[in-house]
């Protein structure tokens, strides 16, 4: 199975290196951008085909980072999974209605990264 | 669009039902129509918004529930669904009427039928008294079969009922604290310590936990009696309570053990803090209405530190080991795992 491209957008190292170190044992390729103006730059390279993307970091958050994504070419291709500590009724609509394709609330664990991320392996 | 029929709307009715007794959700109109709008499922957002909800292990609370049907049932448009919603559940219910009519016309056929024969003339006519003899055991036949089905539905209902106005009950209890000892209670640890660890593992900081349990607490109720145990348990709580930081969370874990999630404290803080709780459990003048024959109460306390990305309920299950080890080692001691 060739390996899939896993971008990270997180400003929190041990959140980063947590989610590395889960996906050591899963067919990804792992990128990191520390906000969503990096994150931005690193799709314009070359679209990944998953993003674990947290809500709140500085110069560019994950929502816009989201909306930003989805209305540029190619945006439309990667599947997003919100990785937050936000976990209200409000946040997670807005993450969907953005065009979120799964949502995770922290802390999350190995197990509950791993079966968000295995449909999308098979994509 | 809306499923028609009425087998559709019962079935859809008995899933809300379900829903509501399984996630321990009061059964209020709103929380009814929330649940109908997810079953019937032709909101995709609020489906999925559920869905993240659930598929996070996040329960449902009084606030998430007020959220949601804020979120989901404001404009015209959805009060539209709601009135729609509404609509359905009353036909449901009409149905349900509609099966005891049903029942009671039996009951007034059967009496009709019993009156005919109190009327009847059956002087050397015995095949006349045969057939309503005949008609009469069908109709009763009829009537009973009808009554279990309506019986069983009814008892059914009731069951239900009761588990609703169970959930109710426990809701409107105060939903974060514990009725004897005033701290906060399970539910409210099990809140706090997903909001905890998810800022750990934000920031990095360490978090600690220490799970705590009376020392012999089975003895002390055998012997003095559960006034005297629950006396010991409020002392104890207290102590605790005073012992910890503002942003420190501390709880009735369950019987006579409790827990408190210690932010920012690292492994050797954590085991310095044990060690002063020991301390000042052992230290804690009785109070005049615990018996002074009593031995001293101690504790058993178990630490250990969240490592981000393990199962909250594995980093639990080290501060229990700890917790073990501290007692098999004689009790009234720290450990960390």
């Amino acid at each position: 199975m060739s390996s899939k491209r896993c971008l990270i957008i997180d400003d929190s190292p041990t959140i980063r290196k947590v989610v590395r170190r889960i996906l050591q044992d899963l067919p990804f390729e792992v990128e990191e951008a520390e906000n969503g103006e990096i994150g931005l730059a690193r799709c314009d390279l070359r679209m990944p085909n998953v993003i674990l993307l947290d809500w709140n970091m500085p110069v560019m958050n994950g929502i816009e980072f989201l909306r930003s994504l989805r209305s540029r070419a190619g945006g439309d291709s990667p599947a997003v999974i919100f990785c937050t500590t936000e976990s209200d009724v409000e946040h997670i609509r807005e993450a969907i209605e953005g065009g979120a394709n799964e949502y995770i609330i922290k802390p999350f664990d190995a197990e509950m990264l791993r079966s968000k991320l295995s449909p999308m392996i098979t994509m | 669009m809306y499923l028609e029929g009425l087998t559709d709307a019962r079935s859809l009715a008995d899933a809300v039902i379900a829903t509501l007794v399984q996630y321990e959700i009061p059964a209020t109109p709103d929380n009814y129509a929330l649940w109908y709008e997810y079953h019937a499922g032709h909101n995709p957002d609020l489906r999925r918004t559920i869905d993240v909800i659930v598929s996070n292990g996040g329960g449902f609370s009084e606030g998430t529930l007020h959220d949601l049907y804020i979120s989901f049932f404001s404009s015209v448009k959805e009060e539209q669904a709601v009135r729609e919603t509404s609509l359905r559940v009353q036909e449901t219910l009409r149905d349900v009427i509609g099966i005891a009519n049903r029942a009671r016309a039996d009951a007034d056929q059967f009496g009709a039928t019993l009156g005919g024969i109190a009327l009847a003339d059956f002087d050397n006519n015995v095949n006349a008294l045969r057939e309503l003899t005949e008609h009469l055991v069908r109709e009763a036949q009829a009537m009973a079969g009808r009554s279990r089905y309506v019986g069983a539905r009814i008892r059914e209902s009731s069951d239900k009922i009761e588990a609703l106005e169970r959930n109710l009950a426990s809701a409107l209890r105060d939903a974060t604290k514990d009725g004897l000892t005033g701290l906060s209670n399970r539910k409210s640890f099990d809140t706090a310590i997903r909001k905890l660890a998810g800022e750990a593992m934000n920031s990095g900081e360490d978090l600690a936990l220490l799970i705590i349990d009376i020392d012999h607490f089975k003895a002390v109720n055998d012997t003095w009696g559960h006034q005297v145990g629950d006396a010991v348990l409020c002392q104890v709580a207290t102590t605790l309570e005073q012992a910890v930081r503002g942003e420190d969370h501390a709880a009735r874990y369950g019987g006579e053990e409790f827990a408190i999630l210690l932010p920012r404290t690292n492994a050797t803080a954590a085991l310095a803090v044990g060690e002063n709780l020991r301390h000042a459990i052992s230290r804690a003048t009785p109070q005049p209405n615990l018996t002074p024959l009593m031995n001293p109460i101690t504790i058993s306390v178990g630490a250990s530190c969240y490592e981000p990305g393990d199962p909250l309920t594995e980093w639990v299950g080290r501060s229990d080991a700890a917790l073990y080890r501290a007692k098999r080692e004689g009790r009234n001691r720290v450990q960390f795992a």
